[in-house]
């Protein structure tokens, strides 16, 4: 789980992006949207090679480049997707834009879910909000291998019923019989037949077992925060206890200095992280 | 070991020399701020001043601000400029013991996995030629951080002052090479080499600031909770990122772009982990308060860059006391970590 084992481009310098042009825009919830994208360059289309969990650097050319993970599976590459919250400089640059418009990219940077490591384990997928979008990349990628994998539990929640992501995906899930999808939102609403409560809760109430189980969790620092001691609770190990990590982010490849969590840097370390990697700093440092 | 020597009152002649091969950098105080600058062809006054620069000369490598490309936005959309390569040879003359360990120290950031071709391209092709102290600051501490001053581990050529003389060392094999081919030098006298260790003696002893840092990478580990130390270690401190901005061994830089009508520069700028906005997302801040800010700088120096490399990423060189608003003192602050690594195991 090395840059190095990821790293992909051949040339020279690698802070100049491709560019690339969005195929389809998604509105996921008020501000939220995925996006759907190619390359421009064909060679770049067909050679592109990924894995679930890493990032890239995204370019609105002339406003500047944030930081998103690959959001689709390796295992569906007619095109790639991203998800975006419409909440900085570059996040509203991009939600200016529509189908047709460029954008560039960097990447694939970072480490990646640690396939070897899950498969032939029971899965438990703990997600809050737009948390969803680098665990629906593993989820897909699961689901196109299902044979390799044991139970699979998906807990997702978001605030509101129209905060929560990739509604699509969530009826997909639903209807898939191989998946238990529980759905939660944080406070009763008009009209919701699902759970209610905030995800560490719903997840102490379905309590899966630890027993040759891997827990992947993303979501709000809050949400991660409060999910791994119900995980400990429930007889996970910090080893079993995966997340991937947002931080803010220039360079992507371990220069730039910004996004470290101890000696650990997201971009290079990470964004996968055992809990036992970076339990001695979470506490204070996310 | 040395053969060679350059008489003082021929440095002139001798960065003329290099000039033609070189583009030379030596101490100038041109810009107002001590730093090294692109040599003028005459001027050896910095012998008489130069103690040491106020800007590191990491800034030759890894400048204040950057261009990375042009970008233009026609019809057929988006082109990118990939900018042209960088292949002037530098010679970095004068630099100091402290701040050639520190270029060591970068270029374990700027190698590793992705390389950065901007670096790069600019420190593999140059020549350091190191001046060895003979007046170390107050504020200096370099010998309790794996160098000293006269050190000449992380330059091609070391220069030690023997009175009228500089006796040259040749560290590096591109050191030699360039020794080889440099006219208007003289052969070391019998007792050049007992003058030298006597000039090494002298500025080490110079150096009297100390700093015990035994164990200080689990020390700090143990205490990174402390929130009370932090706070206290911080009070003081106005966030100006001086102490970061001019750190030989701070490498950390913003990207940003410029675009007026259809064209653009993406660059990149020195930033610092002393700035509330350096770690800001839209949605939270995990380093809003200033001591969380400060614990970073002091942990990433003595304790990550250890974990990672194996090397505390400060070399000594003072300038974050020299430089220091409010009087911040870094080896006040390591001295009194508390100590609770017993307790933590």
């Amino acid at each position: 789980m090395t840059v190095a084992d990821t790293r992909f481009f051949a040339q020279d310098n690698v802070y100049l992006p491709h560019i690339a042009v969005i195929e389809k825009i998604v509105e996921e919830t008020p501000g939220v949207r995925t996006y759907h994208f190619n390359f421009k360059d064909e060679k770049l289309r067909k050679e592109f090679a990924f894995q679930s969990g890493q990032f890239g650097q995204y370019s609105v050319l002339g406003t500047g480049e944030a930081t998103f993970c690959i959001s689709s599976s390796p295992t569906r590459r007619d095109h790639l997707e991203f998800a975006a919250q419409k909440v900085g400089k570059v996040t509203n640059a991009l939600n200016r834009l529509g189908v047709g418009a460029e954008i560039g990219f960097r990447g694939p940077y970072g480490n990646s879910f640690p396939l070897d490591f899950l498969k032939g384990k029971n899965l438990v997928f703990v997600g809050g909000g737009i948390g969803l979008a680098p665990l629906r990349s593993l989820i897909w990628n699961v689901i196109d291998n299902r044979d390799k994998y044991k139970k699979i539990d998906i807990i997702y929640g978001a605030r509101t019923p129209s905060d929560l992501c990739f509604k699509y995906d969530l009826e997909a899930w639903d209807k898939d019989r191989t998946v238990n999808m529980v759905t939660t939102v944080d406070r009763e609403a008009e009209g919701w037949t699902g759970k209610v409560g905030v995800v560490p809760k719903i997840l102490e109430e379905v309590a899966p077992s630890a027993k040759e189980t891997a827990a992947i969790v993303c979501g709000p620092p809050i949400m991660i925060r409060f999910t791994f001691p119900v995980l400990e609770k429930l007889g996970f190990t910090p080893e079993q206890m995966l997340t991937t990590l947002e931080k803010r982010m220039k360079c992507g490849i371990g220069k730039c200095g910004r996004c470290n969590i101890g000696n650990l840097y997201v971009c290079r370390d990470g964004p996968v992280f055992s809990y036992a990697q970076i339990k001695d700093f979470v506490s204070s440092e996310y | 070991m040395a053969d060679k020597k350059v008489s003082k009152k021929d440095i002139a002649g001798l960065l003329k020399e290099w000039s033609q091969q070189f583009a030379v950098f030596a101490p100038s105080k041109e810009s107002g701020v001590a730093a090294m600058a692109k040599w003028d062809g005459q001027d050896t006054s910095f012998l008489d001043w130069y103690r040491n620069t106020v800007v590191p000369p990491k800034a030759s490598f890894l400048p204040q601000m950057e261009e990375m490309f042009r970008f233009q936005k026609g019809k057929e959309g988006y082109n990118i400029e990939p900018p042209p390569k960088d292949e002037n040879k530098r010679l970095i003359f004068g630099i100091r013991p402290c701040d050639a360990r520190a270029m060591s120290i970068l270029d374990m950031t700027f190698k590793q996995a992705l390389e950065d071709p901007y670096y790069l391209s600019k420190r593999n092709n140059a020549v350091l030629v190191g001046l060895g102290c003979t007046n170390p600051c107050e504020s200096c501490f370099c010998t309790s951080m794996g160098t000293s001053p006269t050190e000449s581990a992380d330059v091609d050529l070391m220069l030690i002052d023997i009175g009228d003389d500089f006796l040259i060392e040749e560290v590096t094999d591109r050191g030699k090479g360039l020794i080889a081919g440099t006219k208007g030098l003289k052969e070391t006298a019998k007792d050049d080499e007992a003058k030298a260790e006597q000039s090494k003696k002298k500025a080490y002893d110079r150096v009297t600031r100390k700093l015990d840092t035994e164990g200080i990478k689990d020390k700090l580990l143990a205490s990174f909770d402390d929130e009370e130390y932090w706070e206290k270690v911080a009070a003081k401190c106005i966030s100006c990122g001086i102490c970061t901005l001019l750190c030989p061994t701070c490498y950390c830089f913003d990207i940003n772009d410029e675009m007026v009508k259809q064209e653009g520069t993406r660059f990149r700028s020195w930033d610092s982990c002393g700035f509330p906005n350096y770690t800001k997302m839209p949605m939270e801040n995990p380093r809003q308060e200033k001591w969380r800010r400060v614990r970073q700088k002091v942990c990433h120096k003595y304790e990550f860059y250890p974990m990672t490399f194996d090397v505390i990423a400060c070399t000594g060189c003072g300038r974050c006391i020299r430089l220091c608003p409010v009087n911040w003192d870094i080896t006040q602050v390591i001295e009194s970590v508390p100590n609770k690594t017993e307790a933590k195991k």
